[in-house]
């Protein structure tokens, strides 16, 4: 459905995108997760031709955003970052004006409006002026406005950037059911969103690829979980019979207030369950045990890996430095 | 012509729907007659729209600008300029819906100005056929004026930048059609040079056809003029989604 390949785009000398490729399948729901200033909304912009790439080729549904941008923005729906709308307008006329001007025939307009009113929960605030509304309201307009002409593919710059949890909650559940009918590109910072609703996580990491996984094999390659304790217990025999117990593993031992010590250890993921027999030690020494558990890495630590590790970064830069060299 | 329409509609509602639009219309009619029944008197002219029309090239510079400002100014600042831009419009379309929902509104307020020929022709006899070229000429020069001004609209995202920007260049090319002017930049320009500026100040073209002489010259004049800047408009959106 979705197609690029070496995407470039410079903003005068700053490079916003060094060259990515991904593949999206009809249907599929994809997260674009990256830190703020990574490519993603550039990425958008230019997916719904809003931006022309520095080089590079991106295609929606066969036809490429440069050279048949028509085609592609009548197959796209778009939610741009912070959801810009016509204040002065009232709210069944812009989305009257967005199905007009997408081309939704006469006929089948008012049946499209009433399906975006609905699916986006707007049924109350119809009459209203978009300025009037909550920002919660207004992003529902903004999706009912992405989706009203039923587009192939839906394009979400951070759709619930701004909203209060509740709203947050509301817009996630929506964007979900418009999973199952829509192919769905969609960028955040919150994590939880795409956790639920993509099936494919894209990082992107100073724009470029850094993960392209589904959530749960990006999760797998997390090297360790951690597993931690709360233990009443001497500080130098602990620290001795875990290293016995767990040779070569890392662990780190904080003593809180009362003396009792907080410990976490790593343990690889897949390797045998450590909890029994750091219980029998406890219990052979006569220390207690107050709590134990094992953090599961989530797509967070995943996230905070790929786009913290400097060095890395530090390298792919270097290269795409000595690539444009090279071109020039 | 569909997506014409359906930006046209849109812009044309939204100056209806704004307050700024009605205190814009009521100064600008205010001042336009006040000046007009000034002159009216002064000159002691016989029935003739005359003096009326003979206004409306400075009023035009120092109102449309105001109007036109924020044509593309403010879709920039607000972002709605991406959604607009996404649509499966050409950039052709975008910019005619703009362009025609400005003069439609401007024709509209120039409707309320018919009081007075309608005033002038119940006390005497007035010959009609020129008041009616005058306002076709009326309409192709606020029309210039417009491309003017949504161009430097598109240059920028602040408005009064907009306004300054069109003020400016307006005043200018309006002064290039007086002779004086002319002959004081003949003193530093070369003969092509002068010929061009006064050549393209829209305030020449507009007297012969005020006047009731139609001229198809002039009127070509007016069209080559607009769709120079209105594909000059065009020019910069697409170099910002080069640029970014």
């Amino acid at each position: 459905m979705i197609e690029v390949e070496r995407l470039r785009k410079d903003y005068g000398m700053a490079h916003a995108l060094r060259g990515i490729s991904f593949r999206v399948q009809r249907g599929e729901v994809i997260g674009f997760l990256g830190p703020n200033g990574a490519g993603k909304s550039t990425t958008m912009k230019i997916l719904t031709c809003f931006l022309l790439p520095t080089s590079g080729r991106a295609t929606v549904d066969g036809f490429d955003v440069v050279e048949q941008s028509l085609q592609v923005r009548s197959r796209i729906g778009y939610l741009p970052e912070s959801t810009p709308l016509y204040g002065e307008m009232r709210v069944d006329d812009y989305l009257r004006f967005c199905a007009e001007i997408r081309g939704v025939p006469a006929t089948k307009r008012r049946a499209a409006i009433d399906r975006a009113v609905q699916l986006c929960g707007l049924r109350r605030v119809t009459g209203k002026n978009i300025v009037e509304l909550s920002k919660g309201f207004r992003q529902r307009v903004g999706l009912a406005q992405a989706i009203v002409h039923e587009p192939e593919v839906l394009i979400l710059d951070e759709p619930t950037s701004g909203l209060d949890p509740n709203q947050i909650i509301e817009v996630r559940n929506l964007i979900e059911r418009l999973g199952q009918e829509h192919t769905v590109i969609l960028s955040t910072h919150y994590l939880q969103e795409v956790e639920k609703s993509a099936s494919r996580v894209i990082v992107i990491h100073q724009g470029e690829i850094v993960a392209d996984d589904t959530r749960d094999n990006l999760v797998a390659q997390m090297p360790a979980a951690v597993v931690s304790m709360h233990v009443r217990a001497p500080q130098d025999a602990l620290q001795r019979q875990f290293g016995e117990l767990l040779p070569g593993r890392a662990l780190s031992i904080e003593t809180m207030p009362d003396g009792s010590l907080r410990v976490r250890v790593e343990v690889g993921t897949g390797a045998a369950p450590v909890e029994e027999s750091i219980a029998r030690l406890v219990v052979k020494n006569n220390w207690s045990l107050l709590e134990m558990l094992r953090e599961r890495s989530s797509l967070e630590d995943v996230f905070r890996k790929l786009t913290m590790s400097a060095p890395q970064a530090g390298e792919s830069a270097h290269s795409a430095t000595a690539e444009e060299v090279a071109r020039a | 012509m569909r997506e014409v329409s359906v930006i046209f509609r849109r812009e044309l509602k939204s100056y209806f729907l704004s307050p700024i639009a009605y205190v814009f219309g009521v100064l600008f009619l205010s001042v336009l007659m006040y000046l007009a029944a000034q002159r009216q008197i002064v000159d002691g002219q016989q029935a003739s729209m005359q003096a009326f029309f003979g206004l409306l090239p400075l009023v035009f510079l120092f109102f449309l600008p105001g109007l036109t400002m924020r044509l593309w100014a403010e879709e920039r600042r607000s972002g709605t300029i991406e959604l607009l831009m996404t649509f499966p419009v050409r950039i052709g379309h975008l910019i005619s819906g703009k362009f025609f929902a400005a003069l439609a509104f401007l024709a509209v307020l120039l409707l309320f100005t018919l009081g007075l020929p309608l005033t002038l022709a119940t006390y005497g006899s007035l010959d009609w056929a020129p008041v009616f070229g005058a306002y076709v000429a009326s309409l192709l020069l606020a029309g210039a004026y417009i491309a003017v001004g949504m161009f430097w609209s598109s240059l920028t995202r602040d408005q009064i930048v907009a306004l300054l920007l069109s003020l400016v260049s307006l005043l200018l090319l309006y002064a290039f059609g007086f002779p004086v002017v002319a002959e004081w930049i003949a003193g530093f320009l070369p003969t092509w040079g002068v010929d061009l500026l006064s050549g393209i100040s829209p305030y020449k073209y507009f007297e012969s056809i005020s006047r009731g002489v139609f001229d198809t010259r002039d009127v070509v004049y007016y069209l080559c003029f607009c769709g120079f800047f209105l594909h000059a408009n065009a020019l910069v959106l697409n170099h910002r989604r080069l640029k970014g």
